[in-house]
């Protein structure tokens, strides 16, 4: 009981200082922010909707090849599309993962011959290939259903009219041209010719291209990265406040009273770790708020990973703490300590890079294994299973850390 | 004599390179204000402590509310309230909320609890300003808070530890004040200062402490005894090259007993000092010395401390 009074004191007093609150909310929201916007905005990297850039590679040198590159460079199209000819298929794929390209179509050899009746009436089916940047989100939607449309446009032409090569030609250019009114046109005709959708003879193969991964959101990166760096700040500067409270002697006064020096040290840690705790929900919360942040599929999971981060961390700031001379030593232990994490465990950048030592240093920290965690449910979309590893570990250094700040500290203050 | 609410028992208190508390024992009768006067670093706060269970004595032990420090520390801290020298208050908490917080420390709760803080508040003079942080307090009223928390479990004996260190004089009158009613209504205190007016006026039975050992101990009178029927002349001079030789000089002098001096101020302790001043303001003339000032006191725990230790009480 007088446990928890104390550590619910400590709370308070907490978040009633905006000093402290701007350093555990206030600088990760802020900084998070920064970098997202660095990394290109919120809407993940996108160029404003004009000139997107794209190649189309004619390999049918036909007629209908044609009438896609009439109609996408059509004035109503013109602003919106930059599109570019060119021969080789497999360049201009390489030009969507260098990130030149937004998406490229392909029009196979043949396919004007396949399509379009010969004649005796015969005809058989044909596809064109599109193939789009995973990194977009906005641009290949748009691009697919501008090859849709036209796509679906030559098919009913076909398939109403079954016309020749030669008079399907001559309606490119009114494709073009009307793209806007083309669906009553379309509608008009169909009504008028009884037309059924039976068999359109043209397909679409959309391909995005690449490798097949959720476009990178930096905020799901950062946001974690940030909060897991700010809260080993506050889990430091929490711990650090039973040397100040025996400089102010309210420690002393503590032990005066009928409170055993077990409650009053199990209450100072509980403090600083139920401190942590609403940090980091309110970062959560917040930052799903703010900026849109999804933390992952898994309540549970993610539950689970902030309850052992925050102990993690405030059982290595009690612990460090304990062991520290004064109320400066440890203020300078904590700040270093909590930038050595903080850029070797990944707060800054992802350490799945790391190798060697530094590797083994950067799993001896806290917020390596809580970005590991913590990233396998947001970035990843995990959910408990991809977390046993985080967990079991976090789980061991809060253990081991908070029974070490435990004794050292019963030992160090009864006197 | 009724038995003792408190016995020290040959305390001691090592550290590793000062021996800071060196045998003190005394006792204190239920419902008497006991004194314990000495300078800075006298061992008061040594003292205190390993009465309030904080330091456990390295010899020795003490004996409260029959309850002995060493075995029952539990015990113990129920009967005592302690008021430290530091302001041991949470400076960004309201004095209501520091209250209600010490309370429960002190396992008070509900009812009982509301109605305590709000008498020691009343105590404290601060039932108006209860709401407001402890920092926006001035020092006089940060002191009073720091009493209230003493008090908030009602305690048998209550530890003063240097209550009025630092503060106007309007405040330090209140707190004397404070003690003294308490004490009226039966509360047992043990009061550390190094003021002896403080302990003058609050105690009959006083202890003198310098360096870890209690030098002496008893009432005021039993006290001034020891220095004899001798005045305590207390002069400001200045131009003094050579103190030493003013005080050979001086102390020469006959019904001179002792003589000391420092930062421009010569105290001396002499029989009928009004007899003998024209032949002091010669020989420090005759030193090349000018007088600010001179003033002469009857015997007092001044010169009690001055003619133990040879030092002025304050520095
Ligand atoms: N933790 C400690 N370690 C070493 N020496 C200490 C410690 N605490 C106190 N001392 C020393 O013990 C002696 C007595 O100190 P104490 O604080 O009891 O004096 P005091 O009479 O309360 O003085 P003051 O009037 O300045 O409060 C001093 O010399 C002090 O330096
Ligand atoms: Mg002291």
């Amino acid at each position: 009981m007088k446990t928890l009074e104390i550590a619910i004191k400590d709370t308070l007093t907490r978040f009633r200082d905006w000093k402290a609150l701007a350093g555990m909310l206030a600088a990760p929201l802020i900084i998070s922010a920064m970098i997202g916007l660095a990394f290109g905005g919120l809407s993940s990297g996108e160029a404003p909707l004009q000139d997107i850039p794209m190649a189309l590679v004619d390999l049918d040198q036909g007629e209908l090849g044609q009438a896609y590159y009439d109609v996408l460079t059509s004035p109503d199209l013109e602003t919106l599309i930059a599109l570019e000819r060119m021969q080789d298929a497999e360049a201009a794929k390489a030009r969507i993962e260098s990130g030149e390209l937004r998406a490229v179509l392909v029009i196979p050899a043949g396919f004007s011959d396949n399509v379009i009746p010969d004649n005796e009436g015969n005809s058989g089916t044909a596809s064109v290939e599109l193939y789009t940047d995973p990194a977009a989100s906005v641009s290949p939607v748009i691009i697919k259903s501008i090859v849709e449309r036209i796509s679906a446009s030559i098919n009913t032409l076909l398939l109403a009219g079954q016309v020749s090569g030669e008079q399907m030609a001559q309606y490119a250019p009114l494709l073009g041209q009307e793209m806007a009114r083309l669906g009553e046109a379309i509608g008009a005709e169909l009504q008028s010719s009884n037309f059924t959708f039976e068999d359109p003879p043209l397909g679409l193969e959309v391909v995005t291209t690449g490798e097949d991964e959720e476009p990178f959101d930096p905020f799901a990166f950062f946001i974690p990265g940030m909060a897991v760096f700010f809260l080993m700040f506050s889990m430091f500067e929490g711990s650090r406040s039973i040397l100040q409270e025996e400089r102010r002697w309210t420690l002393q006064r503590l032990i005066s009273t009928p409170t055993s020096t077990w409650q009053i040290i199990l209450g100072k840690m509980g403090g600083t770790f139920l401190t942590g705790l609403l940090q980091f929900a309110v970062l959560v919360i917040s930052s799903s708020v703010l900026f849109g942040v999804s933390w992952g599929n898994s309540i549970a999971g993610l539950l689970i990973m902030v309850v052992l981060t925050v102990f993690a961390a405030s059982g290595m700031g009690a612990m460090l703490t304990a062991f520290s001379r004064n109320e400066n030593q440890a203020g300078v232990v904590g700040s270093a300590v909590s930038l050595v994490f903080g850029a070797l465990g990944g707060s800054f950048f992802p350490a799945d890079g790391l190798t060697g030592i530094v590797n083994i240093a950067s799993r001896l920290t806290v917020n390596r294994w809580a970005m590991e965690g913590l990233l396998a449910l947001t970035v990843e979309r995990g959910g408990l299973a991809d977390i046993q590893l985080p967990v079991l570990v976090l789980a061991g250094i809060g253990l081991v850390t908070f029974v070490l700040a435990l004794l050292v500290f019963q030992k160090r203050f009864v006197k | 004599m009724t038995q003792p609410i408190l016995q020290a028992q040959d305390l001691h208190k090592r550290y590793e390179k000062v021996h800071a508390v060196q045998g003190i024992s005394f006792d204190i009768q239920p419902g008497e204000i006991f004194s314990l006067l000495g300078p800075n670093g006298a061992g008061k706060t040594t003292t205190i402590s390993m009465l309030s269970c904080l330091l456990s004595p390295s010899e020795g032990d003490a004996i409260i509310d029959g309850h002995s420090v060493r075995k029952d520390a539990d015990a113990v801290k129920k009967v005592i309230g302690v008021v430290p020298q530091e302001i041991a208050l949470y400076p960004d908490l309201t004095a209501r909320e520091n209250l209600v917080f010490w309370g429960k420390m002190y396992s008070l709760s509900g009812a009982h609890l509301k109605q305590r803080v709000e008498e020691t508040l009343e105590i404290a003079g601060l039932s108006d300003r209860a709401n407001e942080k402890v920092e926006n307090y001035s020092g006089g009223m940060k002191r009073r808070i720091n009493i209230a928390v003493g008090l908030l479990h009602e305690p048998k004996v209550l530890f003063m530890d240097e209550p009025t260190v630092g503060i106007d004089p309007q405040s330090r009158r209140r707190i004397l004040d404070t003690v003294l009613e308490l004490n009226q209504r039966g509360l047992t205190v043990l009061y550390t200062t190094h003021y002896m007016e403080e302990a003058a006026e609050l105690s009959k039975r006083i202890g003198i402490v310098d360096n870890g050992k209690l030098i002496a101990l008893g009432t005021q009178d039993e006290l001034t005894k020891l220095v004899g029927e001798s005045d305590a002349v207390h002069i400001g001079i200045s131009g003094i090259s050579e103190p030493e030789a003013l005080l050979a000089r001086l102390n020469a002098l006959s019904d001179i007993h002792t003589a000391a001096y420092e930062n421009e101020a010569l105290l001396l302790q002499a029989s009928n000092a009004n007899a003998h001043l024209s032949e002091i303001i010669g020989a420090i003339t005759a030193a090349g010395g000018q007088i600010k000032s001179i003033k002469v006191d009857e015997p007092n725990l001044e010169a009690v401390f001055l003619h133990l230790t040879g030092r002025a009480l304050r520095d």
